[in-house]
């Protein structure tokens, strides 16, 4: 059982599990801005934005992920975190990562505003930019 | 008539034949069990994303109408997606496939819309570029084993173009996994979005009446914070759902893939197998007419003599 400083936290990816256990603090990113959880939060559903996803299990580790675009929902000293992707800041590929960006800025230039074409451009540079902001870390 | 070499020769190739057929069999076996595991992965997602799409829906007062739910008065161009394998040697598991698209291509044509190809898959693309179709996108290099990236990039870009009004509804045409010995060629409607595929009716009523226990009815009692609103928040998740179909739908080809194989290549071993011993039967009956010829020969030589 989780004690009074930690909470539960899942992260699922399509691909499958990548977390599960106690942790006394989540941070990431909500449509909003940074946000911190610790136990005992009040219910909440939040869009999540690309960022780096860091897990503090306790005072010595901290778990750090590229986190993309995703979800959270907080319940009863539980945290679920469904995103697209969870990658190991150390696995990521920075020179695909560049390609991608590229690609998406050159796509976001050509399409017109409030399009689904720009909207999907936005998307995979927000991700993009993201990922190679932590692998530069 | 063939001689016993050529007899021997053919033997030896066909034993080589079934040892590869073999080992395909085997290989297509154990990444099977890989696959399948792979489709129950993305359950526990699948489950949390419907729970999530519920608790937004009761405080937003339903299901907003975003651009993918909407349906087209009148359907001009559709989108047809072929997900096919990379490579063949899996029976009639691509061949299926395409023929199914182009029929579906003709029934699409007598109610007067026209179909445009995306192919998934090796043999997808270079079947459509042959038979000269209209082929829009491919994505090739990935059938065996498709990631989450691979559906969102198509997910993605046919949302897109739906959105944008230059695809009036998308299909996706695919082999089901059944079990290792059955795949069934599926169509499903990608575009508009099905209410169903959101809310999870019908596919898991079982689960979700086991859901509504003590913690279901807390949670709508609770006070919730939404970050953005939960009408905001419901127009991205529900976009989510369609690269979501089109994962399963690939994670369901690749393991059919490997079924097809599988089975494709266990059937051409046993052939292998009856053609070796066959082919056992005639060398030996080629070997006896080669004696029997020897003898009569030597008998009527000494015939002859005496």
């Amino acid at each position: 059982m989780a004690g009074r400083h930690s909470f539960d936290v899942e992260v699922l990816t399509p691909e499958g599990e990548v977390f599960s256990g106690e942790v006394r603090q989540v941070s990431t990113r909500t449509a909003v801005g940074e946000i911190g959880i610790l136990a005992n939060h009040a219910p909440l559903l939040a869009a999540l934005r690309p960022a780096e996803l860091r897990l503090h299990i306790d005072d010595s580790e901290t778990r750090r992920y590229a986190q993309a675009h995703g979800w959270l929902q907080v319940f009863g000293n539980h945290a679920r975190l469904l995103v697209e992707e969870a990658i190991a800041p150390e696995e990521l590929d920075v020179a695909a990562l560049k390609e991608q960006l590229a690609d998406a800025e050159q796509r976001l230039a050509e399409s017109e505003e409030g399009s689904g074409a720009r909207g999907r451009a936005e998307k995979d540079r927000d991700r993009a930019e993201a990922f190679l902001a932590i692998a530069a870390e | 008539m063939a001689t016993q070499k050529d007899v021997k020769n053919r033997i030896a190739s066909i034993k080589n034949i079934n040892k590869i057929t073999r080992a395909m069999e085997m290989v297509a076996a154990a990444r099977l069990r890989r696959a399948e595991q792979r489709i129950e992965q993305l359950r526990p997602y699948a489950q949390g994303m419907r729970k999530l799409t519920r608790r937004a829906a009761e405080q937003a007062g339903g299901i907003p109408r975003v651009p993918v739910l909407v349906e087209r008065q009148e359907v001009r161009r559709v989108g047809v997606v072929l997900i096919t394998g990379d490579r063949g040697l899996a029976g009639a598991f691509n061949t299926n496939i395409i023929r199914d698209g182009m029929r579906l291509k003709n029934e699409l044509r007598e109610q007067g819309a026209e179909a445009a190809f995306s192919a998934v898959g090796r043999k997808g693309v270079s079947a459509l570029s042959f038979r000269k179709q209209d082929l829009r996108t491919s994505y090739v290099g990935f059938t065996d084993r498709p990631g989450f990236a691979n559906a969102r990039e198509i997910g993605e870009e046919l949302t897109a173009r739906y959105v944008d009004e230059e695809l009036d509804r998308v299909e996706l045409v695919y082999n089901s996994y059944v079990s290792p010995l059955t795949q069934h060629v599926w169509r499903q409607t990608l575009l508009p979005l099905q209410r169903a595929e959101v809310l999870g009716e019908g596919v898991e009523d079982e689960e979700r009446d086991r859901e509504e226990t003590e913690i279901e009815r807390a949670h709508s009692r609770a006070l919730w914070m939404y970050e953005p609103d939960a009408e905001e928040l419901l127009a991205q998740l529900i976009p989510e759902y369609v690269n979501i179909t089109v994962y399963r739908a690939l994670l369901e080809s690749a393991a059919s893939e490997l079924g097809a194989r599988m089975t494709a290549m266990h059937s051409a071993a046993e052939n292998a197998e009856t053609m070796m011993d066959d082919l056992t039967l005639e060398m030996n009956r080629v070997r006896q007419a080669e004696i029997t010829q020897e003898i009569l020969e030597v008998v009527a030589g000494a015939e002859a003599l005496g």
